[in-house]
Formats: C-alpha cells, sequence, structure tokens
C-alpha cells in the first residue's frame, strides 16, 4: 500500500505505475515466466539479483573482474536450469547457493594455480590473489575518510585470507545479513555447524583485526 | 562455574543479531564480567566494520554481457558438452600414457632377467659336446670350437625390477657353424652336401626394380640356411652403394 502511494505521488503514468508494480512478482513467478519463454521476466530477475550476487563473489574471491564473471555463470546456470527449477526452497536460496559453487571452486582453481605456478617465484604480486594478512600500520590517521577507507580494505583482506568453509558463513551472516536458517540451507549444512563455523571465522577475524578494534 | 557461564554468555552474544536485544541474564553477567564486556564491545565493533562494507555494484554493463553471452551459449549450443568430452579425453590420453610407460619399464626390467635366465640356464645344463652321429663329423679334423664368452651379466634371482649385480661369469658356447645338422629322416646321406637337397627354388633370388627415373636398383636375397646347408656370402657384401 505504501508503494502504491510513493508511486502515485511520483506522478508516472499508468503503464509505468503498472510496470513498476510488477516488480512485487514472487522470483518464483518470474522463473516460471523465463521457463516458458519470457525474456522479461528473467531480465527482472537479474535485475533484481545482479548486484547482491556480484557482491556476495567479489566477498568471496576478494577480485571485482572474476566476480563479475562468476555473477554472469550464476545467471546463465540458473537461465540452463529453468526447466529443472524445484520451487522447494527460495530463489534466493537457490541461486546463492550456485553462486557459493562457483566461488568455492574458483577459489580452489586459484589455490591450485598457485601451486603449480613456478612463474609467480619470479614475478611481483599484483594484489589480485588472497595474501596473506599484513598488520596495518598502526599510526592514526587524521582524515576520517581515509580511515574507513583504509578499514574496509583491510578487512576485505583479512576476510579474504579466512579459510572457504569460514569466509562464506561469515559473508552470508554479517556482511549480506541472511538468517543462519537460510545460510544453512545454502551451504546444505546444519545450523548447528553454520553457528559455530560463523563463530571461528569471527575470532580469526578479531586476531587478525586487533589494531582496528 | 564461572568459565562455563562466560562461554554461554558468548556462544549467546554471537548468535544474536547486530542490535538484537541481549536476555537479563546475559545483560546481569556483562554487568559483572568485565572480560565478557570486552568481548562484547569488540565484537559488535568488529561486526559493525565487516557489515559495513555494503555492495558492491554490478557494472552497468552487466546485462549487456549477460544476453551477449546467453545468445552465443544458444548458438554454441551443440558445444556444451564439449568441457566433459575434453576431460573424458584427457583422462583417456593420461591413462593411455600410464598404460604404453606401464608397458616399456615393465619390458626394460624384464628383458635383461629374461636373457640372463637363458644364459644361466645354458651355463647350468652345461653344454657337453654335442654327439653328430654322422660320418662328415668324423672326418672332420676339427671340431667345433668352443668359445668361451665372458658375461657380465648376473644370473637371474633377483626380484623383479631390480637390477641385478653385476657378477662376472664365463658361459660356455659352442660353434655350429662348421658341423652339419642332425638327420631327422634317419636316412644315411650319401655324400658331404646331400643331406638335404635343395632345389632351384632355394637359389638365390636376385631382383632388378627400375624406380621410373632412369636408377635401376637390385636386390639381393640369398637362400636361408637351417643349418646343413653350405652359408652363402651375403650377396649385399658385394653388391655397390645403389644396391640394396
Amino acid at each position: 500500500m505504501n508503494t502504491l502511494t510513493t508511486i502515485n505521488e511520483l506522478g508516472f503514468a499508468p503503464a509505468l505505475q503498472q510496470e513498476m508494480l510488477e516488480d512485487t512478482t514472487s522470483d518464483h513467478a518470474l522463473l516460471e515466466a523465463t521457463r516458458t519463454g519470457d525474456q522479461d521476466a528473467f531480465a527482472e530477475l537479474v535485475s533484481r539479483y545482479r548486484n547482491q550476487i556480484t557482491s556476495y563473489i567479489y566477498r568471496m574471491t576478494n577480485d571485482y573482474d572474476g566476480a563479475v564473471d562468476l555473477a554472469q555463470e550464476t545467471f546463465v546456470r540458473v537461465y540452463r536450469a529453468a526447466d529443472r527449477y524445484q520451487r522447494s526452497y527460495a530463489f534466493s536460496t537457490y541461486i546463492y547457493r550456485i553462486a557459493t559453487n562457483l566461488a568455492i571452486s574458483e577459489l580452489r582453481k586459484r589455490k591450485r594455480r598457485k601451486l603449480v605456478s613456478l612463474t609467480g617465484f619470479f614475478q611481483q604480486n599484483d594484489g589480485a590473489e588472497a595474501k596473506e594478512f599484513n598488520p596495518p600500520d598502526a599510526r592514526p590517521l587524521q582524515d576520517t575518510e581515509l580511515v574507513d577507507t583504509e578499514r574496509r580494505s583491510a578487512v576485505q583482506r583479512a576476510i579474504s585470507t579466512l579459510p572457504e568453509k569460514y569466509r562464506a558463513p561469515l559473508i552470508l551472516r554479517d556482511v549480506d545479513g541472511r538468517s543462519y536458517d537460510e545460510i544453512a540451507r545454502i551451504l546444505e549444512t546444519s545450523e548447528g555447524t553454520v553457528k559455530s563455523r560463523i563463530s571461528r571465522a569471527r575470532g580469526f577475524l578479531r586476531e587478525k583485526m586487533r589494531a582496528y578494534l | 562455574m564461572r568459565k562455563t557461564n562466560c562461554e554461554v554468555i558468548r556462544q549467546e552474544l554471537d548468535e544474536l543479531a547486530l542490535g538484537e536485544t541481549i536476555s537479563a541474564a546475559a545483560a546481569e553477567h556483562l554487568r559483572e564480567c568485565v572480560e565478557c564486556r570486552e568481548f562484547n564491545e569488540k565484537q559488535t565493533r568488529l561486526r559493525q566494520i565487516v557489515g559495513g562494507l555494503g555492495t558492491v555494484s554490478a557494472p552497468p554493463d552487466f546485462d549487456f554481457r549477460l544476453r551477449a553471452r546467453l545468445a552465443n551459449d544458444a548458438n554454441g549450443a551443440a558445444f556444451h558438452f564439449w568441457p566433459l568430452a575434453r576431460r573424458s579425453l584427457a583422462f583417456v590420453a593420461v591413462l593411455l600414457v600410464f598404460v604404453i610407460g606401464a608397458i616399456v619399464v615393465r619390458n626394460v626390467f624384464k628383458r635383461p632377467v629374461q636373457n640372463n635366465q637363458l644364459a644361466t640356464d645354458q651355463h647350468s645344463t652345461a653344454p657337453e659336446p654335442r654327439a653328430v652321429p654322422t660320418v662328415e663329423q668324423k672326418e672332420q679334423p676339427n671340431p667345433a670350437p668352443q668359445i668361451v664368452v665372458t658375461s657380465s651379466d648376473k644370473p637371474s634371482q633377483s626380484i623383479k625390477g631390480e637390477r641385478p649385480p653385476r657378477i662376472k661369469r664365463p658361459l660356455v658356447a659352442e660353434d655350429f657353424s662348421n658341423t652339419r645338422a642332425e638327420v631327422i629322416n634317419g636316412r644315411e646321406p650319401s655324400g658331404a652336401f646331400e643331406v638335404l637337397p635343395l632345389d632351384s627354388s632355394l637359389q638365390s633370388f636376385k631382383l632388378s626394380l627400375d624406380d621410373g627415373r632412369g636408377n635401376a636398383r637390385t636386390i639381393f636375397v640369398p637362400t636361408i640356411s637351417f643349418g646343413s646347408q653350405r652359408i652363402l656370402q651375403t650377396a649385399n657384401q658385394y653388391a655397390s652403394k645403389r644396391d640394396w
């Protein structure tokens, strides 16, 4: 109701109002429409989740370009598997599960590449890869914005050093704000395991971020 | 007891969402326990920092690139299984390499063992002078000379795959090139070369070929000897370089 009032207040044309109201269509209905060949329904799904998925994969991999590629791959998989989609759980759970699997595969690939790469010995690290956390300079900075930027960067680096099994639940809980139940369904594990992993992940982060706490 | 209580309270604090009200018992405990209060403050601060990371936006051309990707996928639908096929092919290739490698290694290790086995057998069965009941041998003034060969190989009593230690042991070989083979059909030969009468088809064979460019090539095929026949000189020894 509030939405309707807002749209009316904005004074959009009736056709546009109708279009905006369709935003409330459930993800399930959009995917059903995609299954029947409705490209606009799929575009709507993409616009709903592209930022969330890109952001989530970026937090997991600490590589923006790679995250965009993987986010696209996530949507490609959703599109291809639209016929096989089951409504037994939420679409967000489904798409986050695909994104998590892709991100973890990417992290494992990187680890393998890092293991076999001989040229890495002779090259400077470009910062794209997750590297050992470097404690920050403890001297205070004057500019608050700089402090925030530095802190965010430090948190991101600290998260990227976490083992992948701790990284995913921590991001889903503390960055995306998802419930334990949903995280458990995304990661296909028990709620107890999720809680214990998040607790351990926070413990690791507390140690690494000591200078900022 | 107090430590256990702290653990329970910390676990409760850990599971709460940011901003969620803590229980009365936990609040009471936090008032009393300095360590837990400090833990709670640090934990809240950390969660605020992590939560402050926010959402990263997708690039503006995200939809466009996705559409292009989907269109490409639709065009190349036949190649959807290519990654799987490629992986299978790679697996088969690796398997083949391993099998071939295993066969080669097996042969390399097996060959000297077999040769050594033969040498040992030959040595152990003690090649006594062979009695050939023919007239020709009786007429020969010099019996077949015995040649003593020194072998550097060792008898094959080693475990498979293990290279045997080198032991010098003399091997006895007998030269049968001047002796005649045994007569199998029991008929006594009447002359020196009547043991196995050869017909004309067993004579040496000569063939001339022209390769069409004016180059003539000649092939000599010598008669094959089975022992009692006199060994002919190899025709190739006297052939010119152009003949083979």
